[in-house]
């Protein structure tokens, strides 16, 4: 579902919208994706239809603005159509001529001047008003309830589980320039009666009031409205001749004798009313169409930009993106949580032959052995800052029971293990006792956890000789 | 040995002894909590870099390193083959890993000092709450040779401190000493820390100090960040309506119960899912996969005892609802131009803070909906309860707290620490005032302001800055 060269437009607003619902992206992705569009850095709303090509291609199912879109596409061919019709039509009867009385061109006028002036200042109010205020107006055009009553049309199920995000200004704006289409194409079809009336026909047109106005009041109103076009026109301004010749007054069956005389000159008219629709009904109807799609072009901007997550993406582009992890996953190490106890034992000697400090100066061994109440005949520090060549000439002097005072929270290291290796093939030494010392702060009582550490390193030399000294438990 | 490109920007390696929590502290230095981190000597098997990368270029590189296993050998060799000169120390050492590269006993070793060979400066972990022992100089002296900068970091794991004894001995080896607890490290310890780092070497400051800002941007990028969700989720979680449809006239009392409990089950689904965002925002991604981690899962959304701690106390409740009311009644005195003398407002301040302390029961409002259509829908929510957002607001912003607060080296479980009142300690009467008046809009179903949300927002952002 690959979309190219975006404008911004209702497609893209609502792909977009579908598409943040599914996905966003990291802020990772999300940056590295703007620095590729350094360009559009300054312009948000271009560089979010470039991130929307992209990613479109992640909108599962059917695009919801195709949906929406054949609907307003549909009912907007139909609607233009029937306003089209219904503006011609609306021309022809206007426009009939019987023979017997002359066309009023007043008629005509309320319908291609003074409604459309009419309907374009109700909109203007609609424009610059809001909430409530702006929806009383929307009221008055015919068309909010063409549309309440055309929800009902069959193509209208293609959206009925859909609803557009739009707000209610947007949808304001949508209505307004969709007034100003219709009643283009109201007028265009107004327009295309008349000029097919005139050249097939034989129109006398007139005007006739209830009303005592002049004749000379009359032209100056009809020169007012003609002030646009007078000087590049000047046949279509009627001339007080002819207004005063085509002023009638029904008396029954009987016509004016001047107006008979001068049937010829009353066509003239028609330049008039053709000019009267094309600059009120179809220039300024089609002004207020183009500012109505300006002004809802931009209101799209403004809400493309309010949707929900482009506030967080936009974020994303503009924030440096920021990486104190890293780059690989670590493979965890099993660790096995099951103690084996079975190299543990408690001290069954009082008096050993050799006891060994691993880490400890030969002083600390001997506190150790007196807070224990432990006698050895010969004392030997190991490890620590003995030289390891210095250790192997005590692991050969070795024999019998072998004592070995460890630091219980030091973890046994390979040095360690070297060491105990050593012991266990000095075939001399019948039997290893180790001893995890605790801290003289904490009177050298050790703790479950540093002690455990010890039994599983000491299972894993798997040798018969060596054993655990646990407190005393 | 070739020529090897050095790449200019400062890395350190966290060497030291096994189990010395080398890892714990570049779980805490790089926020990243998927490193391992075990009583179990040996976790970390081989050398692992964590960079500080923005927008793809480092600007710092941390090393995490097996422990020192056979030091006393490595230190022999290199006795061994001393040079006439110190300068020629660190080739020694380059040549051990060069000979020894194939060699399983020495694995972990090489692992270590290949960084440090490579330029990354030398940050030395010892566990000051146990006590100094001679056989850490070999260590320390092994280092010495490589000639590198370097710090040692003394860090307490025990309950003793031997700080001073290290010190002593650290001193000789190191241009400086530090005391870092990666567990209960907070973000500006982490500053402070990296701020020593940038002093082990003149060309090292400016990547350091560059690092400092962007950890500061990105803490402030977070919390803001936080704060929004914790916004969305409450406004979402205020506004929540379920309804079901129904079959008979009048909904059944089995009808209405199990609405009720669809919908407490919804509101508990949000909040879990806000849990979620927040950790997933401070990278504490592993929280999520811990059962009853938080002390928040033992304390239900909807318990009286997550009320009593999270919510207002009955005179705050009191005091709100009545406020709500006034506000309500201050529209009808509006309405008549004052010639009601702010009745209104009285009658609706009385009455608002008798509904608060009757509502502290009642959250619910059931109504049955579209019986004139003949399709009948059972419909819940929103929120009608005045205490509930305080109590929701309560619960995510310590949650949020906790986690931002908490160290990427620690794996235990959250305990509540003080279970008094805790939104009176962070929220006052005045910022209560801004958020009433978003909660009263969303009990009426209605959208607040745009300008009600901006200040809405501020009075959570300041409560969350009060707990960090």
């Amino acid at each position: 579902m690959q979309l190219k060269n975006q404008k911004l437009s209702i497609k893209s607003y609502l792909d977009l919208s579908q598409l943040l619902k599914e996905y966003r992206g990291s802020h990772e992705e999300n940056r590295s994706f703007a620095l590729k569009h350094k360009k559009l850095q300054k312009a948000p709303t271009k560089l979010l239809l470039k991130w929307l090509e992209r990613h479109s291609f992640k909108i599962r199912g059917e695009l919801n603005s195709k949906k929406y879109l054949e609907y307003l596409s549909s009912f907007d061919s139909i609607m233009g159509i029937l306003f089209f019709i219904m503006g011609f039509f609306v021309g022809l009867g206007l426009l009939s001529y019987n023979g017997q009385a002359p066309v009023n061109i007043i008629y005509y006028l309320l319908i291609a001047m003074v409604l459309p002036i009419f309907s374009m200042s109700v909109s203007l109010f609609t424009m610059f008003s809001h909430g409530r205020v702006a929806n009383f107006f929307t009221m008055l055009f015919p068309l909010h309830w063409i549309e309440k009553i055309l929800i009902h049309i069959p193509f209208r199920k293609k959206i009925e589980n859909f609803k557009p995000p739009f707000s209610f200004e947007f949808s304001k704006w949508m209505f307004i320039e969709r007034i100003h289409l219709f009643s283009l194409l109201f007028s265009i079809g107004l327009l295309l009666s008349l000029v097919l009336m005139v050249v097939a026909t034989d129109i006398a047109f007139g005007w006739s009031t209830t009303l005592q106005i002049s004749a000379d009041s009359f032209h100056s109103f009809i020169s007012s409205i003609a002030i646009l076009w007078r000087d590049m026109f000047p046949s279509a301004v009627p001339s007080l001749e002819l207004v005063e010749l085509s002023h009638y007054f029904r008396l029954g069956e009987k016509l004016d004798i001047s107006m008979v005389h001068n049937a010829d000159k009353l066509g003239a008219w028609w330049k008039f009313l053709a000019m009267t629709t094309v600059i009120y009904a179809i220039g300024l109807r089609f002004i207020f169409l183009i500012f109505s799609k300006d002004m809802l072009q931009k209101q799209l901007e403004r809400e493309f930009l309010l949707l929900d997550g482009v506030k967080g993406i936009l974020r994303e582009f503009h924030t440096p993106f920021v990486s104190t992890q890293a780059p690989k996953a670590e493979k965890h190490l099993k660790i096995e949580e099951k103690k084996e106890k079975k190299t543990t034992i408690t001290i069954d000697e009082k008096l050993y032959e050799s006891i060994l400090g691993w880490n400890f100066s030969a002083d600390e061994i001997a506190l150790a052995n007196d807070s224990r109440g432990i006698k050895a005949l010969t004392i030997w520090a190991v490890g620590g800052s003995n030289t390891y060549a210095q250790d192997l000439q005590i692991i050969k002097n070795m024999s019998g029971i072998v004592f070995l005072y460890v630091k219980s929270w030091e973890p046994p290291t390979m040095d360690f293990i070297d060491l105990l290796e050593m012991l266990i093939e000095n075939k001399k030494v019948k039997k290893i006792q180790i001893y995890p010392l605790g801290t003289i702060g904490k009177h050298y009582k050790n703790n479950d956890s540093d002690v455990d550490v010890w039994i599983k390193k000491i299972d894993s030399v798997k040798s018969d000789k060596v054993w655990i000294v646990y407190n005393g438990k | 040995m070739g020529n090897k490109i050095i790449d200019d920007y400062p890395k350190f390696a966290v060497v030291g002894h096994p189990n010395k929590g080398k890892s714990s502290i570049v779980s805490s230095l790089a926020l990243d909590d998927s490193v391992q981190i075990g009583n179990t000597p040996g976790t970390t098997q081989v050398k692992r870099g964590f960079p500080l990368k923005v927008d793809g270029k480092i600007i710092y590189e941390l090393f995490d390193t097996p422990g020192f296993q056979r030091a006393r050998r490595i230190l022999a060799w290199l006795e061994e083959n001393r040079p006439i000169s110190a300068d020629k120390r660190a080739d020694v050492i380059r040549k051990f890993i060069y000979e020894f590269r194939d060699d399983k006993r020495f694995k972990d070793e090489i692992e270590l000092l290949e960084p440090i060979m490579d330029g990354a400066g030398i940050i030395y972990v010892v566990d000051a709450s146990k006590p100094y022992g001679p056989e850490y100089e070999i260590e320390m002296e092994i280092l010495r040779w490589a000639g590198q900068p370097s710090m040692a970091i003394l860090n307490l794991i025990g309950d003793e401190d031997y700080r001073d004894d290290w010190k002593r001995a650290l001193g000789q080896y190191f241009r400086l000493v530090r005391t870092f607890n990666p567990l209960k490290a907070k973000f500006n310890d982490h500053i402070e820390l990296l701020e020593s780092m940038a002093q082990l070497k003149e060309e090292w400051t400016k990547s350091i100090k560059t690092a400092i800002k962007i950890l500061q941007d990105l803490q402030q990028q977070k919390i803001e960040k936080s704060v929004d969700a914790i916004v969305k989720g409450t406004i979402k979680t205020l506004s929540y309506v379920h309804s079901k449809r129904i079959k008979s006239k009048k909904a059944t009392k089995e009808e209405e119960k199990s609405l009720k409990e669809r919908y407490k089950k919804e509101l508990i689904r949000y909040e879990k899912s806000l849990e979620k965002e927040i950790a997933d925002i401070w990278n504490h991604r592993t929280i999520n996969k811990i059962d009853n981690l938080s002390a928040l899962d033992n304390i239900a959304l909807f318990s009286k005892e997550s009320a009593s701690i999270f919510g207002l106390s009955q005179k705050e409740l009191i005091v709100t609802g009545a406020s709500a009311g006034a506000i309500g009644g201050l529209g009808v005195d509006l309405a008549f131009g004052g010639g009601t003398f702010l009745l209104g407002s009285i009658i609706g301040g009385v009455v608002g803070g008798i509904g608060a302390m009757k509502g502290f029961e009642n959250l619910y409002e059931v109504k049955l909906l579209g019986q004139k259509f003949g399709k009948r829908e059972l419909s819940i929510g929103p929120m009608k309860n005045i205490n509930f957002p305080y109590i929701f607001l309560g619960r995510i912003l310590y949650h949020a707290s906790i986690i931002a607060n908490r160290s990427h080296a620690a794996r235990d479980t959250i305990e509540l620490e003080d279970k008094s009142s805790y939104i009176g300690k962070i929220i006052d009467a005045n910022m209560r005032k801004k958020l009433e008046e978003v909660h009263e809009k969303l009990r009426e179903g209605k959208s607040p302001k745009e300008e009600s949300m901006v200040k809405y927002r501020e009075v959570i952002l300041d409560a969350f800055i009060k707990l960090l």
